[in-house]
Formats: C-alpha cells, sequence, structure tokens
C-alpha cells in the first residue's frame, strides 16, 4: 500500500493507528517525497487530507474500519465536494474480530457516501491499486474507498514494483460551489455525483483489469472478491471466475453478461452479502451466503465446502479429547496497567472502560472492567451512568480511558462533563504512548511519525484547559496513593480527572530493577500475588516461583504480600 | 481436478518468541529459489503473550495465505503447548518440530484455571505422525543468543526441505540480516539445526 501510493506520486500521508491498518503510515514516513504525520483521530486525519487535497497534493488517509465511523462526517461530505489532488481512503476492515469490537463491512459505507471502492486481493494488488486509485480518484472526481481487510492487511506476498510517477501539484483554487456543502450547493452536487456514479459504473462494467474474468468450466460461474479470490482459485480450479476489484458502483451490467455464460452463479465474498445483494435486486440468480457462515473469515475449508458440497478430504490427528489451556494476551509483566486495575476491584467500584491495551484489565484475574463500546465511550457512558444509576452506582462509578484514546475521543466528553455539571471521575492512563496497535506516539509523547521531538501537550494540561478543577497526577506503581487518590476524587462534589503515569514498559523497555524475591519461610500460600495476573510469577505448589527472565522488579506483586515473603531484596542491597 | 502444488509451512508459539522472523526467512528463501509465496502473519495482540501463528505457503503459484487443517507438510512450534494446539493442521505425512520449551499460560496458575497438559511429550510423541525435538532454547544458550532458537529451528527444518536449497537459506538470512557481524553469527545458529538433527 505505501509502496503503492509513492509510485502515484501521493505527497502527503495521514490516519489514525488501528489493527490491522497501521503499518501503512510506518512504511509511508520514510518516504522523502510524502509528508506523513499521524492525526489526533481519523475524522480530523481525513479533514487535513482534504486540505491537503483541495492543493492539489495526491493524499492517503488510513483507518481500521471503525475508525472510519469516526470519520464518517468529512467521509460524506467529501463525496460531494469531490477533489483537486486524488484522495485514497483506506479502510482495513476486520472479519472475524481479530482485534476489533465489531465486523463491518465497509463497502455499504463506499456505497452510502456515493464513492468509489476498490478491494485488493493481495499485496501485488495493493500495490498497484493503490497506485491507480489516485487516477480513479481524480478521474472521476470523487474520494476512493480502499477496502483491505485483516488477511489482505496481514499478508505477505511477491510484488511488481513500478517507478515512481511524477505527478505535478496543482495548487489551490477556491471554488465555492464545490467546495461549500450549504444546501443551494449541495442540490446542485448530488447530481453531479449521481453522474459521477454513472460513469464509474461504465468503467467498472468494461474494465477487465479491475474486474478480470477467468474462463472456465461453463457449469458453474463465481463471483468473488479480496481474499475470497484466492481460496475459489484453490477450492475450485476449474471454476468461471469474476474477480471483482471495482465493487462500488457494483459492475451490475458485466456480472449479467458474465451469468449468461454458465448454468450456476455462485457468489464467494467476505463479510456481508454485498455483491450478492445488488445481484439479486438486479434480477440475476445466484447462489452465496447460504453456503458459508454468516459471520467470520472465509478460509480453504469453508470455501471448498461452499463450492463442492463439502470439504476436500484431509486426514490428521485429533485433539478433541485434550482439552488445551487457552493463552489470550495478557498486560506485559511491570505493565502500569496492572496495579490500577487491582485497586479498581478492591474498591468495587463500577468500570466503564476504554479501548487499548487495558481493555485486557476486563479479563481474569483483574475483572476490573464492566463495559467497552467505542473510543472515547468510557466518560460519556460515566457521566449518564453516574447520573442515574442510584445508590451504589452514582458516585461509585469511574471512566479508565487511555491516553492515546483521550486525545482522539476523550476531550470533548470531558467537556461535557464540566459543562452539564457532573461529579463523576475519569481516569487517565498515562503511558506516553499508543501501546496496543504497535507503539504509535500521540499528543502526549512528544515525538512525531519518524520519532523526531515534536511538540507535547500533556492530558493533565488538556484536562484544566477544557475545565476540569481537580485534576490530580499520581505514580501507578503507588498503590497506596493510587487508592487515596480515588477514594478523594470519588467523595468530591465535581467533575474529577486522576493522571495516572506510567511509561509503557513494552515501548520504553523500562526496567525497574531486579526481580522480585521469595522468602518461603514466611510464605502463607494465600495466592494474593498470583491474583494481580502477571505472567512472571506463576504458582507452584502453593508457591509463587518468579520467572527472574520476564519480572523486570516494579513491585506490584510485593505491594499485595500482606505477609511480607516477596521483596525487592536484591534492589535494597544495591 | 487435484489440489495445487503448494508446500505449506506452519509457525507457532508464544508472543515474543522471534516467530514472525522464521517466516519471513522461508519466504525470502522461497522468493531466492524463483518460487511464488504468500505468507499470514497474526499481529497486534501477538507481543502480549498470546498464542502466535505464522503460515507460510510456497510453489510454482499461490493464490491464497491460510493452511487449511490437515494440510500442513511442515508444523514448527516454538513451545510445546502450541505444538499440541496446532498439531491438527499437520497433514497424516506431515513433520512437526518442537522446540523443547514449556511455557505455562497465565490461565494454569489460577485457582479455577486449567492445567498444563500433563506427560505432553508421551502426547505429543504419541499424537504426531512423524516428530522431530530440537533442543532449541538451550542450543541458543550456548551459542549466547537467546534470541536465536529460530534460526536453529529454521535450521533443523531445511534438512528435510527438499524445495529449497541450502545456497537459498543463506541467501535469505543475508538479505534478513545485511551486517557481516550478524550475518555470521545468524548463518552460524541455522548450521547449528542442521548439525542438530544431523546428530
Amino acid at each position: 500500500m505505501a509502496r503503492g501510493a509513492y509510485e502515484a506520486g501521493c505527497g502527503f500521508g495521514s490516519g489514525y493507528p488501528g489493527t490491522p491498518s497501521t503499518e501503512i503510515l510506518e512504511y509511508l514516513h520514510p518516504y522523502p517525497s510524502v509528508h506523513t504525520q499521524w492525526g489526533t483521530n481519523e475524522k480530523v486525519g481525513l479533514e487535513v487530507g482534504m486540505g491537503a487535497v483541495l492543493a492539489g497534493v495526491r493524499t492517503i488517509v488510513t483507518m481500521k474500519h471503525v475508525g472510519l465511523n469516526v470519520a464518517a462526517d468529512p467521509f460524506f461530505s467529501s463525496s460531494y465536494m469531490g477533489v483537486n489532488g486524488g484522495l485514497v481512503v483506506v479502510s482495513a476492515d476486520d472479519p472475524g474480530m481479530h482485534s476489533s469490537q465489531n465486523e463491518q463491512d465497509n463497502r455499504w459505507l463506499a456505497k452510502a457516501a456515493k464513492v468509489l471502492c476498490v478491494e485488493p486481493a493481495d499485496p501485488d494488488e495493493c500495490c498497484w491499486m493503490a497506485r491507480e486509485a489516485f487516477e480513479l480518484s481524480e478521474r472521476f472526481d470523487s474520494p476512493v474507498l480502499f477496502r483491505m481487510t485483516t488477511r489482505v492487511c496481514h499478508q505477505t506476498g511477491v510484488v511488481n514494483l513500478s517507478e515512481p510517477r511524477a505527478v505535478a501539484v496543482k495548487g489551490y483554487t477556491p471554488n465555492i460551489r464545490k467546495y461549500i456543502v450549504l444546501p443551494a450547493h449541495a442540490r446542485e452536487l448530488r447530481h453531479v455525483v449521481e453522474r459521477r456514479l454513472q460513469g464509474a459504473s461504465a468503467f467498472a462494467n468494461e474494465s477487465d483489469r479491475w474486474n478480470p474474468i477467468f474462463p472456465g468450466s461453463p457449469d458453474i460461474g463465481v463471483v468473488t472478491s479480496g481474499v475470497s479470490f484466492g481460496y475459489v482459485r484453490e477450492a475450485l480450479p476449474e471454476a468461471s471466475i469474476l474477480k471483482i476489484g471495482f465493487s462500488n458502483p457494483v459492475p451490475l451490467e458485466r456480472i449479467g453478461r458474465f451469468a449468461l455464460g454458465v448454468k450456476r452463479l455462485v457468489v464467494v465474498e467476505e463479510t456481508d452479502p454485498y455483491l450478492e445483494e445488488h445481484i439479486r435486486a438486479a434480477g440475476i440468480p445466484v447462489e452465496g451466503i447460504k453456503h458459508r457462515p454468516y459471520a467470520g473469515e472465509l478460509n480453504l475449508t469453508l470455501v471448498e465446502q461452499a463450492l463442492r458440497g463439502k470439504p476436500r478430504e484431509r486426514v490428521t490427528v485429533s485433539l478433541k479429547d485434550l482439552n488445551l489451556p487457552v493463552r489470550p494476551p495478557t498486560l506485559c509483566p511491570g505493565c502500569g496497567h496492572r496495579p490500577l486495575f487491582k485497586v479498581l476491584r478492591d474498591l468495587k467500584v463500577h468500570v466503564m472502560g476504554d479501548i487499548g491495551c487495558y481493555t485486557l484489565g476486563a479479563l481474569k484475574p483483574l475483572n476490573a472492567m464492566e463495559t467497552c463500546m467505542d473510543m472515547g465511550a468510557s466518560i460519556g457512558m460515566t457521566e449518564g451512568l453516574d447520573r442515574f444509576g442510584g445508590e451504589g452506582v452514582a458516585g461509585n462509578t469511574v471512566a479508565v480511558i487511555g491516553d492515546s484514546t483521550f486525545y482522539h475521543s476523550g476531550i470533548t466528553p470531558l467537556l461535557d462533563m464540566v459543562v452539564n455539571g457532573s461529579r463523576a471521575t475519569v481516569i487517565i492512563l498515562d503511558n506516553g504512548i499508543t501501546a496496543m496497535t504497535g507503539s504509535q506516539p500521540h499528543a502526549g509523547t512528544g515525538l512525531n511519525v519518524h520519532g523526531e521531538k515534536a511538540p507535547r501537550v500533556p492530558a493533565a494540561d488538556v484536562c484544566r484547559g477544557v475545565g476540569v478543577k481537580r485534576v490530580v497526577e499520581v505514580n501507578a506503581y503507588d498503590m497506596a496513593a493510587l487508592e487515596r487518590v480515588i477514594r478523594e476524587e470519588l467523595a468530591a462534589d465535581e467533575v474529577s480527572a486522576i493522571v495516572v503515569q506510567a511509561p509503557c514498559v513494552l515501548t520504553f523497555k523500562v526496567t525497574f530493577g531486579p526481580a522480585v524475591a521469595l522468602d518461603a519461610s514466611i510464605c502463607d500460600r494465600c495466592g494474593a500475588c498470583i491474583r494481580v495476573g502477571c505472567m512472571a510469577l506463576r504458582e507452584r505448589d502453593g508457591y509463587p516461583e518468579v520467572n527472574v527472565d520476564l519480572c523486570n522488579g516494579c513491585g506490584v506483586c510485593v505491594q499485595v504480600c500482606t505477609a511480607g515473603a516477596l521483596s525487592l531484596a536484591a534492589a535494597k542491597a544495591a | 481436478m487435484e489440489e495445487m502444488k503448494i508446500t505449506n509451512v506452519l509457525f507457532a508459539g508464544v508472543g515474543g518468541q522471534g516467530i514472525l522472523t522464521s517466516g519471513r526467512l522461508v519466504a525470502l528463501a522461497a522468493l531466492h529459489a524463483g518460487l511464488d509465496v504468500k505468507m499470514s502473519e497474526v499481529h497486534g495482540m501477538a507481543q502480549r503473550g498470546g498464542n502466535v501463528d505464522v503460515h507460510v505457503r510456497l510453489g510454482p503459484v499461490v493464490p491464497s495465505s491460510l493452511i487449511p487443517r490437515g494440510g500442513a507438510h511442515y508444523l514448527v512450534s516454538f513451545e510445546k503447548l502450541e505444538a499440541l494446539r496446532y498439531l491438527d493442521y499437520l497433514r497424516a505425512d506431515g513433520v512437526v518440530y518442537v522446540n523443547r520449551l514449556e511455557i505455562p499460560p497465565l490461565a494454569t496458575s489460577l485457582k479455577k484455571g486449567a492445567s498444563y497438559v500433563a506427560d505432553i511429550d508421551k502426547v505429543l510423541e504419541e499424537k504426531a505422525p512423524t516428530l522431530v525435538w530440537v533442543d532449541g532454547t538451550e542450543l541458543a544458550r550456548q551459542l549466547g543468543d537467546p534470541r536465536m532458537v529460530n534460526v536453529i529451528l529454521i535450521g533443523a527444518l531445511s534438512t528435510r526441505f527438499k524445495e529449497l536449497k541450502a545456497e537459498d537459506w543463506e541467501a535469505a538470512i543475508k538479505e534478513r540480516f545485511p551486517k557481516p557481524k550478524v550475518t555470521e553469527s545468524v548463518l552460524a545458529g541455522f548450521r547449528r539445526g542442521v548439525e542438530y538433527v544431523a546428530a
């Protein structure tokens, strides 16, 4: 993707980290010809992108599928405005929900916004389709939604490279009838949009490159798109295939002509039956979703089932009789989120959670989170629940939000708390980085995408700036102070913000000191240390066993040990 | 029509063990051999101690990137429990390479949680069609760099891997680790893996 954008003469890359889209900007920023920056959120990223587009610069804006919900407002309006320099908006969808809260097929958003949509199947297509998507954008005066999925994004393969194109920057010319979407203009632009879709439809219906046909047996014709194409080729090599790389507008005339040449028409596509519903609505007899699960990813076996009636037989061992322990991801040893969740659980407060590494605090054994909806929701939900929850809930509910998520979507709800007279408490986990997506800098990091020094805006300053009077900063590893501060702020009769500070141990390679030591002679085997859920501690015969390779001496288990059997003895001696 | 001629290698282990690098080395070696290759990997949660798998497929033409259950010619696991978890990806004539290492999941320490599989060596040996033990963690320690486990395992794998020749593996290592000093130590790790299974 990054290479394709570079080859197209793209001059600006913007976006917000989100699995599985994050790596695009990480591989784009080393190209000196492309100015690359992380947006504070996807909406801002796209708006900055539109400014560059108006300046005539080819622009790519990247995000995960739910990020496009955040950017939906500018996305829908940019459709009416069209472009000057080409605009490619990447949506990385996540069928199977490997690292997402829902399974959302953003081809529907391309259709709803009336913009062009393209879908690559593998890395080579990512490169050439990205390159050509900028041409499409300028030719049809439309943003192009580049719809990827997890198995396309996180795939390695052979890519054919081209020389980068020299593209002149067109420069900015004001054009209020195009760029001010007030009702009088928008009513005219609505017709422009319709004519654009008709033009794009005619192109898609005739394009052998974007929508190629692979001739085969007339007994079965398969319409497929994205990663599913590879499964179809392997599952039924003899099938006739129409591969849809250009999926909005759906090339229905081309599909209709293809259908006439085959006895049976089957659609194989991942996530929603998007192509299938269009084909059916056009009156073309078609089968599809009835042959596959409605949820989750496809794979070769499922596509064999769909196209051959049953999967090819593959003899293997059975693991049915084995009840293997699961290995879910956990907070890292020494992570600063762990002591906070231990304190919150002990205080028995209701925790409205948010999206990041700290969502892992919801899992065993910490069990310290009750909700997780969308970026920034912890704060608004806390305001509402605190106001209406009644006894035991009002005054006993906190929002827990990471720093990157706070900058992304937490500032406006915090302002909302202040102006609406909420008394609730917001806890911001300040680890200095966007950790879950692989350590991207944010407004509080003080670094840009290249890792160079950049302006830093501390979360505590932002809280004060939106009118929070009670702003407390506390060290995550001082559990007694954490408990005292949370109690005080819950009791306060106005909005409080607690900034819990602990640099990400993984990103910043934090080591506190030598590993924790156990004095087994005074250990009462209560298990409290095990229940903080650290990979560096495992239980053996009731006693904790310290993995000295993993332990970085954060001392959280030492603080929960009532018998005094665990100690940072080596550190003290030093 | 028959299934396409594709060789499938599945790597399994725990986040942070260098599993992605192993996949990359096989993919680069395949490129050097003039083969098509596709690899699928898991990101995001991978660094947080969860189980990780990397699929590598190589052949004259490789349309898709995921190995079906029962489709892997080789399974290379960096940890015993993960070898067992992914064993049903192996074909009936497949070979599994298992690094002699146990990393108990956090769940096995919690009171009502599950336990690590008892007699896991025996269970693996009974279930696997062909099993090759590799003392990767110990050999890497002897070489003075615990991160060498992945190239030691790749070296072990290379001995049965007819599709790729020694020069392909060396070219892949040189491309992935271009600094001469690093190239040398990685090649030494690779050769240690080759010697280990030959012995």
